[in-house]
């Protein structure tokens, strides 16, 4: 079967699951070769929300979060485990195409990588290869708006995506990834290249972008997970180096009030 | 602190021992970039080395001889022209001529000058283009129809017998007089003060010491020119006459050329009478006998164009008149209009003249080259076979031919030169003397600097003739097989390059013997693919790659050994070069780049199409030519598929027969002779400059693509 829009609705054809749920992961599973990567990962995200992933380096954020839009696939030796529910169909399911899937959920990557092409067909191409039949100039100048890059940008449409600062590039990533109409934006680490005003920006951005879409962000900075989240997972090794999910909450109760010890020593150790 | 700082110091070194440390960190760095630079040095040298040598042989001069001398075939064709028109009394005995122009009024002749003067009344002497003979335009050099006379000898006879020295210095003294009674015209004052300085430094002696040789005894042995023979006579008399020499004169009459020969090579003569100057030949031939040989200018020579006294309309000719009066017109009228529509009779010296031969050459010249196009048609009709002249006509109709072409086939068809020495560029700046003392003792040979890489080289097709052959067909050839390698090996080497990096998981065991066996492929000698191509292309396919399944039939390629199975076999064997570099390409695209594309709901192919292959094409087109210059290049596998080893006509299509550079280059090294190997250079050169051109094409292509997407 393939996910549509058409099937949304029939999202809450799933028992006892609320309809605000955007994406859920079951016992995920995801293994590089023998080793496993991650473990048993239960996460239930919020429609319209922004959840992050934290926790130390090598614990599986990055795995987990390209299990959402089965990213993964295209490491050879990675295989997975489990369910992504997404509208109540597992998207590992054998009928499902992972093309499908990243049309849905959509990424933006820790280093901007736009195409070498125009900034005009950067945004372009992929409504195109989707098949889109509207206004393509409307489209880009609606996509450069919504990732606030309109004004920045729109005099030189022409010039390549590489001309642009690494902030705006960025910003290009996400109107890229928003030009295709997704319900979830995954971004992995979408500051790490950045100052702090591009930083800022971008999270301002994001704070936008929840009005139409689900964002799930990976993210190093506890302050940014902070200020930007609504909902935040913390995830840790065990002594195999498999990543499991420690604590998953709002976020002010997950900063202020952490329920695990081991949260509460990342986050305090963090800060110091 | 202590602890730490002793801790510090036998972890690390310090002082003197960290500088000894530095010391030899940077000695170490010092040797290693000695040993790159002179990997470096060696590579640029093997190719200077290459370069140089094949430059030394593609280069250098040639000794070429014609089978037919070009200016004895001019002279030849004039004089058999001259003495075959109607009308035309051609004779030995000036004193005929003379006698036959004085008694016709529309008579014309010429012939020695003596016997114009001897027939002054009834003959008169006609101006040419203005200028009339006489001692001063002969002097002056501007009368068309002069020459100097000559007097060889040597230096050694000068000083050892002074009875020569003697002879010559009165015959320079009075052969100013003596000869201008008898028909001679007189050296000008420079020409004769230039002749007698020339004595003096030869003898030792000056006018004050000359005195002391006379009077002068012995006899003194002359021989040569029958022009010359007369005023040496003369002198010798007028000597004898005044006591100045007590001896007998001998002179010879044997013509210039037999002449030289008995004074240089037979040494029988103290003198040698010329009516020209000694050429190269001539004067190594001397020098090869010892003999060193100088002359002396002692008179000139002029060929009056006479016409009868009672001849009332001719006052004076133009050269190109003389040329259309002793060739070609029939009445006087057809000259001049305003002359009378009388015939025009003739009165010229005999073939065995040199007075003949003397005039050929000043009003035709005798240089090949310069030969009017209706000439050279005449020479080219006369001296070719029939059967071969209607081979030439069928080519091109040789009334349509432009002159040079004209002249092109004159020359290889009737001068046949060919090259009997040859050498290398090094030795012709360095050995220039030698060289040109080589050639002097090949007869009628001469020496030219030759570029074996020329125009006519690259455009003509291979012959058996070194100086006609060209590398047209191979370089053709050499195209078309690249051209079918290359359609065959990129497509498909890319689109395995495409499959093997973007699709192939590694993981199933098909995926994996694939894996191995194209990088194993691309170390198979080259040799084992052309018995490939021999067994699939050629054998197997026969039918279908010698075209017959095509209604492309030609016989003499029945059996399969065309442009295709060539083209064929290279793109196997290129397949796997492109399929390495592109799938290193390919690898070489950032995955940031296929993961944008895959995270927007691409397919496999999207991302390949519009992502991964635009961003590799640098790199692919790299590989490409690499390989294409390697198909371009390749000799060995082409000989086991047999290419022809001689093909003179252009391939017509890939169901030719054919020939490639390399195979050509590798067929001529194998050639004994000589020029062969000049031309296999002349083609290495070429072969060289069209990869070169390949590449740099390339690269341009490349350097625009990329500039495009980035
Ligand atoms: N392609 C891969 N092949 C094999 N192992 C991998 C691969 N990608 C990640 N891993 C391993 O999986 C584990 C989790 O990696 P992951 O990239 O998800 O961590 P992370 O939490 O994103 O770390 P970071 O914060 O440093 O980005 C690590 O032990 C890593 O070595
Ligand atoms: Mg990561």
């Amino acid at each position: 079967m393939s996910i549509s829009v058409a099937t949304r609705p029939a999202a809450s054809a799933v028992p006892g699951q609320a309809p605000t749920n955007a994406i859920e992961a079951k016992d995920l599973r995801v293994f590089y070769g023998d080793f496993m990567a991650v473990r048993d990962i239960n996460l239930n995200v919020e429609r319209r929300k922004i959840t992050a992933l934290i926790g130390p380096s090598g614990c599986g954020k990055s795995t987990v979060l390209r299990a959402f839009n089965r990213m993964n696939d295209l490491v050879p030796t990675a295989r997975t485990e489990g369910e992504i529910l997404f509208h109540g169909q597992n998207i590992y399911d054998r009928s499902v195409d992972a093309v499908e899937v990243r049309r849905r959920i959509g990424m933006v990557f820790q280093k901007p990588n736009p195409f070498p092409k125009s900034i005009y067909e950067n945004i372009a191409w992929g409504a195109r290869i989707n098949g889109y039949k509207g206004n393509m100039d409307q489209l880009v100048e609606e996509s450069l708006r919504g990732a606030a890059l309109w004004d920045e940008v729109k005099d030189k449409l022409k010039q390549s995506g590489y001309s642009l600062s690494g902030g705006q590039q960025q910003r290009l990533c996400i109107a890229r990834a928003i030009a295709v109409k997704p319900d979830i934006i995954l971004m992995d680490e979408p500051c790490s290249a950045l100052d702090p005003i591009a930083t800022l920006r971008i999270e301002d951005l994001m704070r936008e972008l929840t009005a139409q879409y689900t964002i799930i962000i990976v993210t190093h900075n506890m302050q940014q997970a902070a200020r930007v989240a609504d909902y935040t997972a913390f995830f840790m090794v065990d002594d195999t180096r498999t990543g499991y999910l420690v604590e998953y909450g709002p976020t002010n109760q997950l900063f202020t009030a952490p329920q695990d010890r081991r949260t509460e020593d990342y986050i305090t150790g963090r800060f110091g | 602190m202590a602890a730490d700082t002793g801790q510090n110091l036998a972890t690390y070194p310090e002082g003197a021992a960290y500088r000894r440390f530095l010391q030899r960190r940077k000695r170490t760095g010092a040797v290693w970039k000695g040993l790159f630079l002179l990997a470096t040095i060696i590579g640029v040298l093997v190719l200077v080395v290459l370069v140089v040598d094949v430059v030394d042989d593609a280069f250098g001069y040639i000794a070429l001889q014609n089978r037919v001398n070009p200016e004895t075939l001019v002279l030849d064709y004039y004089k058999q022209k001259m003495t075959t028109q109607p009308k035309t009394l051609a004779s030995e005995d000036d004193a005929i001529l003379a006698k036959g122009v004085g008694a016709r009024p529309a008579a014309v002749g010429f012939f020695g000058n003596a016997y114009l003067e001897q027939n002054r009344e009834t003959l008169r002497a006609l101006p040419i283009d203005g200028v009339a003979l006489g001692p001063e335009t002969v002097a002056a050099d501007a009368y068309p129809l002069a020459r100097p006379l000559f007097l060889y000898t040597t230096q050694d006879i000068l000083r050892l017998r002074p009875q020569v020295a003697a002879f010559v210095h009165d015959y320079l003294q009075t052969a100013n007089q003596t000869g201008d009674a008898i028909g001679y015209f007189p050296l000008s004052a420079e020409e004769l003060a230039a002749q007698l300085t020339n004595w003096g430094e030869l003898t030792g002696l000056t006018t004050g010491t000359a005195g002391t040789l006379f009077p002068a005894s012995g006899d003194v042995r002359v021989t040569g020119s029958s022009t010359v023979a007369p005023l040496t006579e003369a002198v010798a008399a007028a000597m004898q006459a005044a006591a100045r020499l007590n001896g007998r004169v001998t002179v010879e009459v044997v013509g210039t050329d037999a002449g030289f020969r008995q004074f240089c090579v037979e040494g029988i003569a103290d003198l040698a009478n010329a009516s020209r100057a000694m050429n190269n030949l001539d004067i190594s031939a001397c020098q090869e006998q010892g003999r060193i040989p100088v002359s002396f200018q002692v008179a000139n020579d002029g060929i009056p164009v006479v016409v009868s006294s009672q001849n009332e309309f001719v006052t004076g000719l133009t050269l190109a008149q003389v040329r259309q009066i002793f060739t070609q017109a029939e009445t006087w009228d057809q000259v001049d209009p305003a002359w009378p529509a009388e015939p025009i009779f003739r009165f010229i010296p005999g073939v065995d003249s040199g007075t003949l031969d003397f005039f050929v050459a000043e009003v035709f010249g005798t240089e090949l080259a310069a030969q009017p196009a209706t000439v050279l048609r005449d020479l080219l009709t006369a001296n070719v076979s029939a059967g071969r002249l209607r081979a030439l006509e069928a080519a091109k109709p040789i009334a349509t031919l432009a002159d040079d072409e004209l002249y092109q086939l004159v020359e290889s068809e009737v001068l046949k030169p060919q090259v009997v020495e040859s050498w290398s560029l090094f030795e012709s700046i360095f050995d220039r003397q030698e060289i040109e003392a080589t050639v002097a003792t090949i007869p009628n040979a001469e020496l030219q600097f030759k570029s074996w890489v020329n125009w006519q080289f690259i455009t003509s097709p291979q012959s058996s003739n070194a100086l006609q052959s060209g590398i047209r067909t191979a370089i053709i050839g050499s195209l078309w097989v690249t051209l079918i390698a290359f359609l065959l090996a990129v497509p498909l080497g890319t689109a395995a390059a495409i499959y093997l990096e973007e699709y192939n998981t590694g993981r199933s065991f098909f995926d994996r013997l694939v894996e191995t066996n194209i990088n194993n492929l691309a170390g198979v000698p080259s040799i084992i693919y052309g018995m490939l191509g021999l067994a699939v292309f050629v054998r197997f396919l026969g039918p279908l790659t010698s075209g017959l399944a095509f209604g492309y039939g030609d016989p003499s390629t029945a059996n399969g050994r065309t442009i295709v199975s060539a083209g064929l076999t290279l793109g196997l064997l290129i397949l796997p070069l492109v399929i390495i570099n592109a799938r290193e390409a390919i690898r070489a695209v950032p995955r940031a780049m296929r993961e944008g594309s895959y995270g927007l709901g691409a397919t496999r192919w999207q991302t390949v199409w519009h992502h991964v292959l635009p961003s590799a094409l640098p790199g692919i087109l790299t590989g490409v030519i690499l390989s294409v210059s390697r198909a371009f290049g390749e000799t060995a596998p082409l000989i086991v598929v047999g290419v022809s080893t001689f093909v003179v006509v252009d391939p017509e299509g890939p169901f030719s027969k054919f020939t490639t550079l390399p195979a050509q280059i590798y067929q001529w090294t194998s050639r004994p002779q000589q020029e062969f190997q000049h031309l296999a250079a002349a083609a290495i050169l070429v072969l060289l400059v069209l990869l070169l051109l390949l590449n740099a094409f390339a690269i341009w292509l490349r350097n625009r693509y990329s500039r495009r997407i980035i």
